[in-house]
């Protein structure tokens, strides 16, 4: 078991670092116009290298490659942002930003898994029962309306009848409502959908019917056999899952001013700043290779037909 | 063994069982009357899609959701199974009657140690935990013929093979302390060595506890070598019954002719093996007169007609066949089966 995660942290790395270099050599293709403000048109062909210079653009990309590695892996040090937050170091513009859509995710997460999970065997226990037939019409509602529009008007409504703040304030806690509440909604739904779908698997199979033919009451076959199976293809996707919360909602973050890092990639890409992008990827990478790994622990621990050890050493 | 009057388990009268299918409706089980003498073994065989298994499941509550029980009674022990709700199959499912299903490698809970699975059958129906319900899983496991019980009872499913699990299968059947033990099927999904002996098992088991055993099963091979008597299901029908060598050796009905006709046997060079022609009758629709008729190469004229009444050829022994009748030529039956000699 050790040595099969000792494996696959080093394995992690090797794609890591791949990525890094996939990223690195894919971003100095882009236009140059990209890295000027708005003034390109008028400056002379001599400022426009000085310029290019001193962001280090002109060497050739692999010594730009190498120089950025030696950075990274000796001092640990990113680099600048050269756009967005112009000079400020990109672990700093991370650091300051990244707990803020963490905790709104982890909030989230603290509701919205229990919830949906919940939801999910209420709607297996009795198939097109009511909780089947409500939980389908919810599901099949949030993942049909366009995020945006219910977002919107549980933001307008919230805030008018219930008279909770229309904006997310780091004084006030009443604040952190909406967003949440916001951003449970189509968690529970992807849970709630999961979980009903692993239970109506298990339930289906043979050794349910002979869990029956023995005489084991119905309660606890469904508890015991039903769930307690169905919980191994959930433990699988929910660390992914959790990681993607924590990574930030666009349209949440933006809707509410939220200081996170919802929707940071995609603005520094748009503006080219390169070591930006570069570490959100790297912070992004790790975490979603993290999430991978965690998924496959868990299910070495729920599942003894998985044993980590035995296998680490024929791969 | 005279079977004549012995006392009946199960009585199962007039049964009619039908199955809802996209709006419509499918007569699976076509009024059956069947009694399940007291320790006796029966086999019920039949092709796929007779109605062995839908009657089978009658028995233990496990019919599937959309079929229901339309007319008749199935009596065990002066109760009728059909008026049963789901709380009165609580403490009766297990107790009574169990199960071994066709395919072991589905029938365990993969993520369940076997104890665990075994101990739970013993504490619903024997009121055994802990060390006590150990003990005697362990017990069991060594009477179904498993090596190393006691590391065994540790162990998950999938450190087993397909044998292997079957004899779990029938451990944790067995720790039911059933009066009734139905066979679906036991070994069919196990290749030909496994099967004699699961066979064996089933048989000593039998001896042991004093069970009453169905075998729901198409393999004939197996029929011969456990059961006492025989009921043919063709299109939801006992078309007939008969003690064992009865069956084999004096059949009646053009169904069981047929069947017997397609069995391979070893040493006789034949060109090709008999199969029956066309498929089983429509059961979505009324079914008129033999149902096997349409199939039956040499049909009469009023099979088409009139369903045939039972005929009685000895106490034990009934046929579904106009053939039987007076007035209907003598037919012999086809030669193949003229050289089943033993079985």
């Amino acid at each position: 078991m050790f040595l099969y995660i000792i494996k696959r942290i080093l394995r992690s790395f090797l794609s890591l670092f791949l990525i890094i270099c996939i990223v690195f050599v894919l971003l100095r293709q882009m236009p140059i116009e990209g890295y000027f403000p708005s003034n390109y048109d008028r400056l002379t062909e001599l400022e426009l290298n000085n310029i290019l210079r001193n962001l280090g653009l002109l060497d050739p990309v692999l010594v730009q490659l190498f120089n950025f590695l030696k950075q990274l892996f000796t001092e640990f040090d990113f680099g600048r942002s050269i756009r967005y937050l112009q000079g400020r170091p990109v672990i700093e513009i991370i650091a300051s930003k990244a707990p803020i859509s963490f905790r709104f995710g982890m909030i989230a997460i603290f509701f919205s898994m229990p919830l949906g999970m919940s939801l999910g065997v209420m709607m297996s226990r009795k198939k097109s029962g009511a909780w089947d037939k409500i939980g389908t019409g919810y599901i099949v509602l949030l993942q049909a309306m366009p995020a945006a529009i219910y977002f919107v008007l549980i933001q307008l409504y919230g805030s008018s009848l219930l008279g909770l703040p229309l904006l997310y304030n780091p004084e006030v806690p009443r604040s952190l409502i909406l967003p949440i509440f916001t951003m449970c909604l189509p968690n529970i739904a992807f849970y709630a959908l999961w979980m009903r779908r692993y239970m109506v698997d298990e339930i289906n199979k043979d050794y349910i019917k002979l869990a029956r033919a023995k005489g084991v009451p119905n309660t606890t076959i469904f508890f015991q056999h039903v769930f307690r199976n169905a919980v191994v293809p959930m433990t699988n996707t929910i660390p992914t899952a959790i990681l993607m919360t924590i990574v930030g909602g666009i349209i949440i973050e933006s809707l509410y001013s939220i200081p996170g890092t919802g929707g940071l990639l995609v603005d520094v890409i748009r503006r080219q700043d390169n070591p930006m992008v570069q570490g959100l990827v790297i912070v992004y990478s790790s975490l979603g290779i993290l999430g991978l790994l965690l998924g496959d622990i868990l299910m070495a621990f729920v599942d003894p037909r998985i044993k980590l050890h035995k296998k680490g050493d024929q791969r | 063994m005279d079977h004549t009057n012995q006392e009946a388990l199960v009585s199962i009268k007039d049964l009619n069982v039908k199955f809802k299918l996209r709006g419509k409706r499918l007569h699976a089980i076509r009024n059956i009357s069947l009694d399940i003498l007291r320790g006796e073994s029966l086999a019920i065989v039949g092709e796929s899609g007779s109605g062995k298994s839908v009657l089978m499941k009658n028995l233990i509550g496990l019919l599937d959701k959309n079929g229901e029980i339309e007319s008749g009674a199935i009596y065990y022990g002066g109760k009728d199974l059909g008026q049963f709700k789901e709380k009165d199959w609580q403490g009766f499912r297990g107790r009574e009657v169990a199960m071994v299903m066709q395919d072991p490698m589905t029938s365990l809970n993969p993520l369940k140690r076997i104890g665990w699975q075994i101990c739970e059958a013993l504490r619903y129906n024997q009121d055994m935990r802990g060390e006590q319900a150990k003990r005697k899983a362990v017990e069991l496991l060594s009477d179904v013929g498993i090596q190393e019980p006691e590391r065994r009872y540790k162990q998950y499913p999938h450190e087993f093979s397909g044998g292997m699990r079957q004899r779990v299968v029938i451990a944790m059947a067995m720790a039911c302390n059933p009066r009734l033990l139905i066979c679906d099927e036991p070994t069919t999904a196990l290749d030909v060595t496994i099967q004699a002996q699961i066979l064996n098992l089933l048989r000593d088991l039998r001896n042991k506890y004093d069970l009453t055993m169905v075998y729901i099963t198409h393999d004939l091979g197996v029929v011969a070598n456990v059961a006492d008597r025989i009921a043919v299901m063709y299109a939801g029908d006992i078309v007939e019954i008969g003690t064992c060598n009865e069956v084999f050796f004096s059949p009646r009905h053009p169904y069981t002719w047929a069947l017997l006709s397609s069995l391979p046997q070893l040493g006789v060079k034949k060109e090709d093996l008999f199969s029956i022609k066309g498929t089983p009758p429509n059961l979505f629709q009324g079914i008129r007169g033999d149902g096997f008729a349409a199939r039956n190469p040499l049909p009469l004229a009023i099979d088409f007609l009139h369903r045939p009444p039972y005929f009685e050829i000895s106490p034990t022994h009934k046929a579904r066949t106009w053939l039987l009748d007076q007035r209907a030529p003598k037919l012999e039956p086809p030669e193949q089966i003229e050289s089943i000699k033993e079985i």
